[in-house]
């Protein structure tokens, strides 16, 4: 996957949990939990998420990396380099 | 058989769990004990027509924009959709303390804020206080014991409020004789004053039906007459479970959501909890004719009442205190479709004890139920008007029955007075949720069955 398209399937992903997010102002760079109004709970979807969509087994110590637009594409890059 | 996920326990926190797993992983198993789910919050078949049990109303309502509101993290952790519940919100309810005052409340807290300006004029800034406190309080944050009543009479320095915004909050939610931890009252409070109540238009059923079958569809599987008989675990970790028919059930995750002393019990462990008095409650059914009219009921939703000078919440020494109770006009919420009957629902604490001695289905205890039947009838009229000639059926629980069909020990609906927040009992791969987690309501009950899923099940698979 390129670079753009792991940053569609997150927005796709946060998209299928609040259909109303609004991503217009959304900074890439800023978590996104501040940005969505999007709590822990909600957090989870995406990891478990990823997992069911491309087989991706995101370990507990690594959910800070997801904090971000820009940090999700960065730490999924190589996960999903054949996906 | 094996599955990865097994959960004992249909009702709402076990059905709650097992949708939310599902979504991810279809290889979970729900067992129920009943033919049917819903735990506290079913329904039955009397009269050629279908009662529910348990519901009076839901609280917790939130309109949708509030995206944090407890209900609609709920929907989206189940991936439900709000118009498939067919919500109504409450018209009004009250909290009556019969020649002293009277607090009415609704969905809109600007009611309650300005009954207590009105009728407590001494206390409004205190009260302001009080808001205050709960707002910035967490009540999620682990800690110790704190004592709501003791806050509220320092932080109101008016026992009669105290009591009175105590009242709604201890019946519909506490397990423990009179007083709640403080984190417990924050989020009552929030739920039921500050939220506040709906209903669905049908009845409990199209909830439990609406979880069931998104359930069943990512693929999950239910058994209903599935009794657990016992719990084979050695030393932290649990291997599964043997069901009364003899068949053994392997797991590599197991959730239970019967209560923790229940779990203990089929761990043929002894219970390391602390044994405080356990609640029970009465609970009677009025159908009426659909023409009754209670003109003194002002169409209330809810009326919290309390006839004595201080408000007492704890097991009686009598079969039921008729003192304080709840009563419940379901007809009462908004834009309901017009219903054939018309029903009084009443609530009041009772004694599991006196019940238990006079012996389930003998005629003393028949004669008790029908007694206790009447006099919460004449309770209900004194604050609702005459119905007595426009009652079609009638039916009571008591602890004994609501410990029959929903297994709660001793009936008691609130379950144990301590309460295991982090759904932790001590196992590696056995975790408590529902009642005894201590989230309460049918929006807390479901919210109690996702966070422990999310919290110890998804995150390590």
């Amino acid at each position: 996957m390129t670079r753009d398209e792991i940053k569609d399937l997150i927005l796709e992903i946060i998209e299928d949990i609040d259909e109303d997010a609004d991503f217009d102002a959304l900074q890439a760079d800023k978590p996104l939990r501040d940005q969505l109004d999007l709590d822990s709970m909600d957090f989870l979807d995406i990891v478990m998420e990823l997992r069911k969509r491309h087989k991706l087994q995101i370990p507990e110590e690594d959910y800070p990396q997801l904090a971000t637009l820009d940090s999700c594409v960065n730490y999924l890059e190589p996960l999903l380099t054949d996906a | 058989m094996h599955v990865p996920f097994l959960i004992i326990g249909g009702g709402l926190s076990g059905l709650a769990a097992a949708l939310r797993f599902a979504r991810f992983l279809p290889d979970v198993l729900l067992l129920e004990k009943h033919s049917r789910v819903g735990g506290l919050n079913s329904y039955y078949y009397r009269n050629n027509r279908l009662f529910e049990t348990g519901l009076h109303a839901i609280t917790n309502y939130a309109p949708a924009e509030i995206k944090n509101a407890p209900l609609n993290r709920l929907l989206r952790q189940l991936k439900i959709k709000r118009r498939e519940l067919d919500l109504h919100q409450q018209i009004g309810s009250e909290v009556r303390f019969m020649g002293r005052e009277s607090l009415l409340f609704s969905n809109d807290f600007g009611l309650l804020d300005t009954e207590i300006a009105s009728k407590f004029p001494g206390s409004y800034n205190r009260w302001q206080h009080l808001l205050q406190l709960i707002e910035e309080y967490d009540p999620f944050r682990p800690a110790p014991f704190l004592s709501a009543k003791k806050v509220l009479r320092e932080t109101l320095a008016d026992n009669l409020l105290t009591d009175m915004l105590l009242c709604p909050l201890m019946y519909y939610g506490s397990s423990l004789e009179n007083d709640m931890d403080l984190g417990q009252f924050v989020i009552m409070f929030r739920a039921i004053f500050l939220e506040g109540m709906f209903r669905p238009g049908g009845t409990i059923k199209d909830i439990l039906d609406l979880l069931l079958s998104h359930y069943q569809a990512h693929g999950g599987k239910i058994r209903t007459k599935a009794a657990v008989s016992r719990i084979i675990s050695s030393g932290k970790r649990v291997q599964g479970v043997v069901l009364t028919s003899g068949e053994e059930i392997s797991c590599d995750y197991l959730l239970s959501t019967i209560g923790s002393e229940e779990t203990f019990a089929l761990l043929h462990k002894p219970c390391p909890l602390e044994s405080l008095p356990r609640l029970g409650f009465v609970e009677t059914i009025f159908e009426l004719r659909p023409e009754t009219s209670l003109p003194r009921s002002e169409n209330r939703t809810i009326i919290f009442y309390n006839t004595t000078a201080t408000f007492s919440y704890q097991q009686p020494q009598t079969l039921v205190d008729f003192n304080s109770g709840v009563i419940c006009l379901p007809q009462n919420f908004q834009d309901l479709s017009p219903s054939p009957f018309k029903e009084v629902r009443t609530t009041h604490l009772a004694s599991y004890e006196q019940w238990h001695t006079l012996g389930d289905g003998q005629s003393a205890y028949n004669s008790a139920k029908e007694d206790t039947a009447l006099a919460s009838r004449e309770v209900a009229e004194k604050i609702l008007g005459n119905f007595a000639e426009n009652i079609v059926y009638r039916d009571t629980f008591t602890p004994l029955t609501i410990e029959r069909f929903t297994a709660k020990k001793q009936g008691a609906i609130y379950g144990n007075p301590v309460k295991i927040k982090d759904g932790d009992i001590g196992y590696n791969n056995l975790f408590l949720a529902g009642t005894d987690q201590g989230f309460l309501g049918i929006v807390g009950a479901m919210l109690s069955g996702v966070s422990i899923v999310n919290q110890h099940i998804l995150p390590r698979l």
